[in-house]
């Protein structure tokens, strides 16, 4: 086992640090504290630094930096200890939402809970963006209720509504657009979770907290 | 001004793309063949940014609505103005009210179409650049269609330059280096990837390029927490068929990441069209 955190190039226009082989939340602040102390850096030639669960991207432009040098600038932002405490500029956010989703009678069949339980678990708590990607304004959200934990569905459904709220193993989510998908929507909100004309774009951003309110009709 | 009077089944609007929002699921689009538009932008003396009509699968025409100086490249086509075939490469004039026309595209997977002034799009995020998935930036964040009227930027009056530009070769050999989860293969499955060939498969668009061939085995089954990726990611889910990363493709994922194609090689590989070869090299 190498010592962590690693830096590997990732191609020849960004580096991967890999900060942990598992996935926990401490982890995710190890992460998220090393990308705002790289973005501090305010380096025109780093184009994106991008958190993930264990991960961090840091994307820069090939012909004004050698990735020798990024490595150069990043290393010792990773390395010290104190360096790596987490940072409290995270956002707290309410989400109001319909439990009205296709899935949500399913889910409570499969947990064996009632449509009231499912949405009392799913709403009580409070729940922290590991990170956000694969689409435009998509958080992964963790962690759910270890009794509304379900395989994802066997076939996806080919589109799903923006705002749909969604389940799937130890996660939760909101869709930001209509998209195929494979997780058990049980709710909607009209809250956009994505949108171009606002900065930042997303809504949730990664190391931020969320809480799913009851938006009663 | 330029009416799009036989739209090609696929055509945006792209520039140099849109960085700086990964962190927000925003992959960072662009032109597949960026090599060629920066090439073509320089020959009409645009700024390298310039947006410029990505064209592909098809023919179709477009309209000039008033002198314009018009260069082509990236894939060869077979183009006509007002009748008359064109070069390729060339600062072409087209008078106000001529008619390109574009034939049957010859090689190579994107046409570009590049006008001096670029093409005027609202800026979204930094780019002009069209997301088809988000429905965002180019003209209103959608493929062209019959009808559809493209604004040009104010033109400098600089004289029409004589030369060819140098777009990409088009050639099937692209050179990688390792990707992060490189170990996690064997050398069964590096001898595939470096020794063989293969093909580009139909299933193939600007999130992401599959392959054709041998399957690639990973030493186990590797789930790997989401990690950000890259265009030109070769990652290779269970099926041991690879896809690479494309403009448009996720910004985070979780299959492993085999290699990753130079940033140098990006354009030759965008222009690889389904069924046609290609053999890996990798730079150590």
């Amino acid at each position: 086992m190498k010592d962590l955190p690693t830096i590997v190039p990732l191609g020849d226009e960004a580096l991967l640090v890999t900060f942990a082989e598992t996935i926990s939340w401490d982890v995710g602040e190890s992460v998220r504290g090393a990308a705002a102390r790289i973005r501090e850096l305010s380096r025109a030639e780093i184009t994106d630094v991008v958190p993930s669960y264990t991960t961090l991207g840091v994307y820069f432009d090939g012909s004004a930096i050698a990735y020798a040098d990024v490595v150069a600038l990043v290393a010792p932002l990773l390395a010290a200890e104190e360096a790596l405490a987490p940072r409290s500029d995270a956002s707290i956010l309410e989400i109001p939402v319909r439990y009205d989703g296709p899935d949500l009678e399913e889910v409570a069949e499969r947990t064996g809970l009632t449509v009231d339980e499912v949405i009392a678990r799913h709403s009580k708590r409070s729940y922290r963006a590991y990170a956000c990607g694969f689409q435009p304004g998509f958080a992964y959200l963790g962690d759910l209720d270890e009794a509304l934990a379900l395989p994802r569905r066997a076939s996806p459904r080919l589109r799903v509504p923006p705002g749909s709220v969604a389940i799937a193993g130890m996660q939760t989510a909101v869709y930001p657009l209509q998209t195929p998908g494979g997780w058990h929507i049980i709710g909607s909100t009209s809250l956009r979770m994505f949108d171009a004309t606002r900065e930042p774009p997303a809504l949730i951003r990664p190391g931020d907290v969320v809480r799913f309110v009851l938006d009663e009709p | 001004m330029i009416t799009v009077t036989s739209a090609p089944p696929f055509a945006t609007i792209q520039d140099l793309g849109r960085p700086g929002y990964r962190d927000c699921g925003v992959p960072p689009s662009g032109l597949a063949d960026r090599d060629s538009g920066m090439a073509l932008n320089a020959l009409l003396r645009n700024d390298a940014n310039a947006a410029m009509i990505e064209w592909a699968v098809a023919g179709g025409a477009l309209r000039f609505e008033a002198d314009s100086a018009v260069a082509i490249g990236g894939a060869e086509a077979e183009c006509f103005v007002d009748g008359r075939p064109i070069n390729m490469r060339t600062c072409v004039w087209i008078h106000a009210g001529g008619e390109l026309r574009v034939g049957r595209i010859t090689r190579g997977r994107f046409l570009l179409i590049a006008v001096r002034g670029g093409i005027e799009v609202p800026i979204v995020m930094g780019s002009r650049s069209t997301l088809l998935s988000a429905a965002l930036g180019g003209l209103e964040g959608r493929r062209l269609r019959n009808g559809d009227t493209l604004s040009i930027g104010e033109t400098s009056h600089a004289p029409t330059p004589r030369e060819v530009a140098t777009t990409v070769k088009l050639d099937g050999t692209v050179h990688v280096v390792r990707g992060p989860q490189a170990q996690l293969f064997d050398s069964a499955a590096w001898d595939a990837l470096l020794g063989r060939e293969f093909v580009v498969s139909q299933a193939s668009d600007r999130t992401g390029f599959r392959l054709e061939g041998p399957q690639l085995r990973c030493r186990f089954a590797a789930a790997l927490p989401s990690e950000p990726t890259c265009i030109g990611a070769i990652q290779v889910p269970d099926s041991g068929e690879p896809i690479v990363i494309m403009h448009d493709g996720p910004t985070i994922g979780g299959y492993p990441k085999m290699a990753v194609i130079r940033s140098a090689w990006i354009s030759r590989f965008a222009q690889l069209v389904p069924g046609e070869k290609v053999r890996f090299v990798i730079d150590e």
